[in-house]
């Protein structure tokens, strides 16, 4: 064998799959935090709702908990439900 | 033992006995202790005699016995003549004086009773209460001053009004006798008691006991201080220089200094030393102000001291010094860092400009005592020093240069200097980093250093690297450090998800036939240009590797897209073909080229870019490196798509493990310019951000206070130019979030 590979050390960068650029909620890009944290990534994940629309997590919880009666997405207006 | 019961008394009788006493206490004279009891007693009876208290007629006497005493000792003085005029007042006061506190307690009793009583409390003179406490004592109605108060106060009326223009003009040229250090013809005890005589007399009084020594010496005083040394600076800069002009109004000032605390009160002290100020300062500002210049060029430490020590004392007066300190240090520095020539451009700069920085920090520090007005001058020079540009079109090196200078320092390349040595020169640059006006520059370039550090491995410690984050975040804030921060996060996080892809892939049994380690980065955070994407297909012995990480990666995180950068991937392959065995660590494009060549030995270039599928910018790119380090050698000089590439079976190199790196100085320019543009980007992005934010609190704003508000908020991350805010303000009224307001032309109010 004339050449080898010893060890590989792959560099690779990761981001949302959305399907828009920011927020429908806090209006924040989905690359940055929702407008109440500081920093992006792991610990201000985004959340895809069954109607295919996604959403800050933060930012999706808090519009859930203010609606009373149904639980709606605020672009479509359908039922909010979690993708699994 | 006598009676305390008030009884009738003859008053002439006991007068005579008292008058006696009375001239043996203010003479100083023995008294017996038995004698002193009665007139004490004496003066009691006749205070409290019946029918009528005698009180107010023994007042009287006492006060006129006291008056022929001091108009006799008047006489006396002034018949001397002026040599012994000081020293004769100076011993009958020191007698009077004592005489006076003894007799005001032989007459205790008649003070304590009678004149307290009439005496108004301060609280009556201020808020207009009567002095009608004691309705019942009609007869000591004179009796305003006690018995010692009443004594210095004759003193005062009789002997020092009198005499006063002689004494103050005899103590006058005793002090310039001084002054022109000659013996003074009194001695210096008699001058000074002469003088606190002035104040002494008033010793009873609470108020304005300094009035009289004002009127009678100080006044005279001053006038003859500013005189003498309105005269004395004249003749002094007749024939010295200005240096020698100072250095000897030091000594005149100090001297001074010593002078009043052996003749004054400490209440002239400060007068006497301002009119010397004034007549040997502040009178030759022009002259001495004419001067700093070419000390200042010179740097000459003692006559800038004393040229400080001087002009300090005059309001205002160091302005014409701090001025020319700050031009000529920024001339200083703007020549440490002209022409700066070779390697090691970065570290010239920081570590010359530091020097400089050190040298006038230790000059203000000894010469001008810290004095914040020459720290601000050396803060203004070197902000316009590292802030200078040889045109307006020109770009400001220094944020570069400094990045680059720590990106030298925190590089594990490093030779010699230990841990700490870097940390204090990590330091010792964010003295100049606060000087940047364009911190966002300095950033950016900074970040890109540390994810090529990050990404390589280089960092000489991960100590250093976050120490120096956080004297950025100090200096700057959370925001301006948080993608730094964020990045050690990720570097971080890879970390674990390298361990847990090994747990994966043993319980899954894939075997990779690599060590395969991985680093994932958010795509936000890094400063990972997109310019250098090419088609690129991965080396069928890494594919296996590719596919289970992003199989592992998938199933744990949903929703997230992997890209894979392979111009930043780097491998470490084992090279058997030669004589001895190499370790070369390089990119995975120069390992794909390679291992095409396991297969074969001779390839052309057409052939070798098929199986890479790079494009031909990086396929040359890397090929040349390849070339260059004599791994593969080539047919031609020019690398054309016929040329031949053979692997180099002769290769030799000392080392036996090492690394191919790919720097071409285009690509650094091209980094360097890319860099520039993307802080434009951010800039733009930066301002609307806080036009949009300053427009939603104030709803209505005019536009030039607009642009205040946006140049105050961005100053800590640069100095925005003005075309650029108004750019963004039309840019935001496009995207109508902003509208011109209908009542007046230069306003503008936020869209909700």
């Amino acid at each position: 064998m004339k050449i080898k590979i010893k060890s590989w050390t792959g560099v690779a960068t990761w981001r949302w799959i959305a399907n828009d650029d920011n927020c429908g909620i806090c209006r924040m890009p989905f690359e940055n935090c929702c407008s109440d944290c500081k920093l992006p990534g792991d610990d201000c994940p985004l959340v895809w709702g069954q109607c295919s629309h996604c959403f800050h997590i933060h930012c999706i919880m808090k519009w859930l908990q203010s609606q009373q009666l149904q639980q709606q997405c605020p672009m479509c207006r359908q039922e909010w439900k979690f993708k699994e | 033992m006598m009676s305390l019961k008030p009884r009738a008394v003859a008053f002439d009788e006991k007068w005579e006995k008292i008058e006696e006493t009375v001239t043996l206490v203010l003479t100083l004279g023995a008294i017996k202790q038995k004698y002193w009891n009665e007139r004490f007693s004496d003066i009691y009876a006749l205070c409290v005699a019946h029918p009528d208290p005698l009180a107010d007629k023994l007042y009287l006497e006492t006060k006129s016995l006291l008056e022929n005493h001091v108009r006799d000792l008047c006489v006396k003085v002034s018949a001397q003549q002026d040599e012994n005029l000081l020293s004769e007042y100076y011993k009958h006061w020191l007698k009077y004086s004592t005489g006076a506190k003894n007799l005001n307690c032989l007459y205790s009793y008649l003070n304590n009773q009678y004149v307290q009583k009439t005496k108004m409390t301060e609280a009556d003179i201020m808020y207009g209460g009567t002095h009608s406490h004691d309705s019942g004592d009609r007869n000591v109605r004179n009796c305003h001053e006690t018995t010692g108060e009443l004594g210095l106060d004759i003193w005062q009326r009789e002997l020092i009004i009198p005499l006063q223009n002689r004494l103050a003009a005899l103590l006058l040229a005793c002090i310039k006798q001084d002054r022109c250090n000659q013996n003074t013809d009194s001695p210096t005890t008699t001058i000074r008691g002469v003088i606190f005589s002035f104040i002494d007399v008033n010793m009873f009084k609470n108020k304005s006991s300094l009035e009289l020594f004002e009127n009678v010496f100080e006044k005279a005083l001053i006038l003859e201080t500013g005189e003498f040394y309105s005269s004395e600076a004249s003749a002094i800069l007749q024939e010295c220089d200005v240096s020698q002009y100072m250095e000897k109004v030091i000594n005149r000032l100090s001297e001074e200094k010593l002078r009043a605390t052996k003749f004054l009160p400490p209440s002239s002290h400060t007068s006497v030393e301002k009119e010397v100020q004034t007549k040997m300062i502040a009178d030759h500002l022009a002259t001495l102000h004419a001067e700093a210049p070419a000390m200042v060029a010179q740097e000459n430490t003692r006559d800038l001291g004393n040229m400080y020590k001087l002009l300090k004392t005059v309001h205002g007066g160091v302005s014409v010094m701090v001025k020319q300190l700050q031009e000529h240090i920024k001339q200083k520095g703007l020549q440490a860092t002209n022409n700066l020539k070779g390697d090691n451009v970065p570290a010239q700069f920081v570590e010359s400009l530091l020097k400089v920085h050190q040298k006038y920090m230790d000059m203000i520090k000894n010469l001008f005592s810290n004095d914040q007005q020459f720290v601000g001058a050396l803060d203004k020079a070197f902000e316009s020093v590292i802030n200078h540009r040889v045109t307006s079109r020109n770009i400001c090196k220094s944020p570069e240069l400094l990045a680059k200078y720590c990106d030298s320092l925190l590089k594990k390349s490093t030779k010699g200097l230990n841990e700490s040595e870097v940390d204090d020169k990590l330091a010792q640059s964010i003295t100049i980093f606060k000087y940047i006006d364009d911190k966002d520059v300095f950033q950016k370039f900074y970040s890109r250093h540390l994810a090529k550090r990050l990404i390589q491995q280089q960092s000489h410690s991960m100590d250093s690297e976050e120490a120096m984050i956080n004297k950025l975040k100090q200096a700057c804030g959370y925001e301006y450090t948080s993608k730094l921060h964020r990045m050690f996060t990720d570097m971080n996080i890879s970390a674990g998800h390298n361990q847990k892809f090994q747990e994966y892939t043993s319980q899954q049994k894939i075997e990779l036939g690599i060590n395969f380690s991985i680093n994932v980065l958010q795509a936000g955070a890094w400063p990972l240009g997109q310019s250098t994407l090419t088609p690129f297909s991965v080396p069928h012995e890494l594919e296996k590797s590719v596919q289970a990480f992003e199989a592992f990666y998938h199933k744990n995180f949903s929703g997230r897209k992997l890209t894979w950068l392979h111009h930043l991937c780097q491998g470490e392959l084992k090279v058997g073909f030669t004589k001895r065995t190499y370790l070369i660590t390089m990119s995975s494009f120069q390992m794909a080229m390679l291992l095409v060549f396991e297969k074969t030995d001779s390839l052309t270039c057409a052939e070798l870019q098929q199986h890479t599928t790079l494009n031909d910018e990086q396929f040359y790119k890397f090929l040349q490196s390849l070339i260059d380090c004599k791994i593969l050698t080539a047919s031609e000089e020019v690398l054309e798509k016929t040329t031949v590439l053979k692997l180099n079976f002769d290769y030799t190199n000392k080392r036996t493990k090492f690394k191919i790196t790919v720097a071409s100085p285009k690509e650094t320019q091209q980094e360097v310019e890319h860099t520039h543009t993307s802080v434009d980007e951010d800039r733009k992005l930066y301002l609307q951000a806080a036009i949009v934010r300053i427009m939603k609190a104030r709803k209505v704003l005019q536009h030039s206070l607009l642009i205040q508000e946006v140049i105050s908020q961005s100053r800590v991350r640069f100095i925005p130019q003005i075309p650029m805010i108004k750019k963004c303000i039309e840019v935001l009224i496009d995207k109508q979030y902003l509208e011109r307001s209908s009542s007046s032309s230069d306003q503008y109010s936020y869209v909700a």
